[in-house]
């Protein structure tokens, strides 16, 4: 493996894209992988020790890249410790992290607008070992440039897709070491109001605004924010967790994840040049023993990321992020520390 | 510092309200926090979950157990 010429992460690990035959060899070598990359690629995989999601966005060190089904990007999480794959639907999600070895993580894919996606949405923050053994990852996508495009994860020990099963890697970290999970999130409320929801979901008709119920899709119109371009902030004890706007349609609005009641949101403050704003919040966020990281497709298309570079920061553009639980319009990155 | 008994009463008073004056910028502490403060669970089960959560990341917790003893 060592004579391919591959991009490797602060930890000299493997982390970037790469041909699709030095996917097929990395595999064959018995390689743990995170895999992410378009359904044509992916299909041709071998069976092996990896899971993958479909995207054709990625962030890497050059900038923002729409690749072919010439090349994924692979994440290599050999050397840590133990490694299992294995798949989970919407009644088992809480073994995600039930499963997850005592010191280490699990890393998450799950297919965009799936039942197991709604679900794991709704419930991730309440499974009894959430907080215990973390778990990241993201929402696979496609190619938004393509009609009825769909999502897929797959199981690389059957090579099997899956349209509504979550693909999950175990990986155990050395005694050690521990795993941390951190986010990067652009948005801050933008003071103007406090909203709040009744009741949890990811359509939420009624909305509290400084107390008073109003028609949700009444005041986002009111405020002339309509056009999604920036997320709902909720203040969860200190951490911001966007909950972004899908559409306004009529008297509904939907959104990329769900509001909870109990919970301040406000309207985020906009954001002049993303790139930017990442390249001076990465530049402040410690890096040492980075291992997997992805970023949102939001950030990425508002943000016209394709070509521009963020701090070198590399992972797949995702259509949802999970940061031991599901957030939107945010990096996250795993460490191990 | 050392991670106080799981007797100690700092856990019994971060699950009354006292997270809220936890300066963190600890993801996992913020959304644990979160999720205990909506949860219908007794302040005693809210503890243990507290107690549990930092021995858990006690290592990774040094600034955050430094605040337990003045909240």
């Amino acid at each position: 493996m060592k004579s391919l010429s591959l991009p490797l992460c602060d930890a000299g690990r493997l982390n970037g894209l790469v041909a699709l035959a030095d996917a097929v060899a990395l595999i064959q070598a018995g390689a743990p992988l995170a895999i992410a990359g378009r359904p044509e690629a992916l299909a041709q995989l071998p069976q092996g020790r990896w899971i993958a999601g479909t995207t054709p966005y990625f962030m890497t060190a050059e900038g923002g890249q729409v690749i072919d089904a010439t090349r994924v990007f692979v994440t290599d999480l050999s050397g840590l410790g133990g490694v299992s794959v294995g798949t989970y639907d919407a009644d088992s999600l809480h073994l995600i992290s039930e499963e997850a070895p005592e010191n280490g993580f699990a890393l998450a894919i799950i297919p965009f607008q799936s039942a197991v996606h709604e679900r794991f949405a709704r419930e991730a923050s309440t499974y009894p070992q959430a907080f215990l053994k973390p778990t990241v990852g993201w929402i696979a996508g496609f190619d938004l440039a393509e009609a009825g495009g769909h999502a897929l994860v797959y199981d690389g020990l059957t090579g099997t897709a899956h349209a509504n099963r979550v693909a999950v890697m175990h990986v155990e970290l050395p005694e050690e070491y521990l795993p941390q999970v951190e986010i990067v999130n652009l948005f801050e409320a933008d003071g103007v109001d406090v909203i709040r929801f009744e009741e949890a979901g990811f359509a939420p008709a009624q909305v509290v605004v400084n107390g008073q119920s109003q028609l949700f899709a009444d005041y986002v119109r009111g405020r002339g924010l309509a056009d999604g371009r920036l997320p709902l902030v909720g203040d969860y004890a200190g951490a911001r967790v966007n909950a972004s706007i899908r559409a306004v349609e009529g008297d509904s609005v939907s959104l990329y994840a769900p509001v909870f009641p109990g919970i301040n949101y406000a309207f985020a403050r906009p954001v002049a040049d993303y790139a930017a704003a990442f390249r001076d919040q990465l530049e402040a966020t410690p890096h040492e023993g980075a291992l997997w990281s992805c970023n949102c497709i939001l950030n990425f298309l508002y943000g016209e990321l394709e070509g521009k570079a963020i701090g070198g920061v590399a992972g797949p553009v995702t259509f949802g992020e999970i940061a031991y639980q599901l957030v939107n319009q945010t990096l996250v990155q795993l460490r191990a520390i | 510092m050392a991670l106080p008994s799981k007797s100690a009463p700092c856990w019994l008073k971060l699950a009354d309200g006292g997270v809220k004056r936890l300066k963190t910028t600890n993801l996992g502490v913020q959304m644990l926090a979160q999720r205990l403060e909506l949860s219908p669970m007794s302040k005693a089960d809210k503890a243990g979950e507290f107690f549990n959560f930092f021995t858990k990341w006690e290592k990774g917790l040094g600034n955050e157990i430094a605040q337990l003893a003045s909240l």
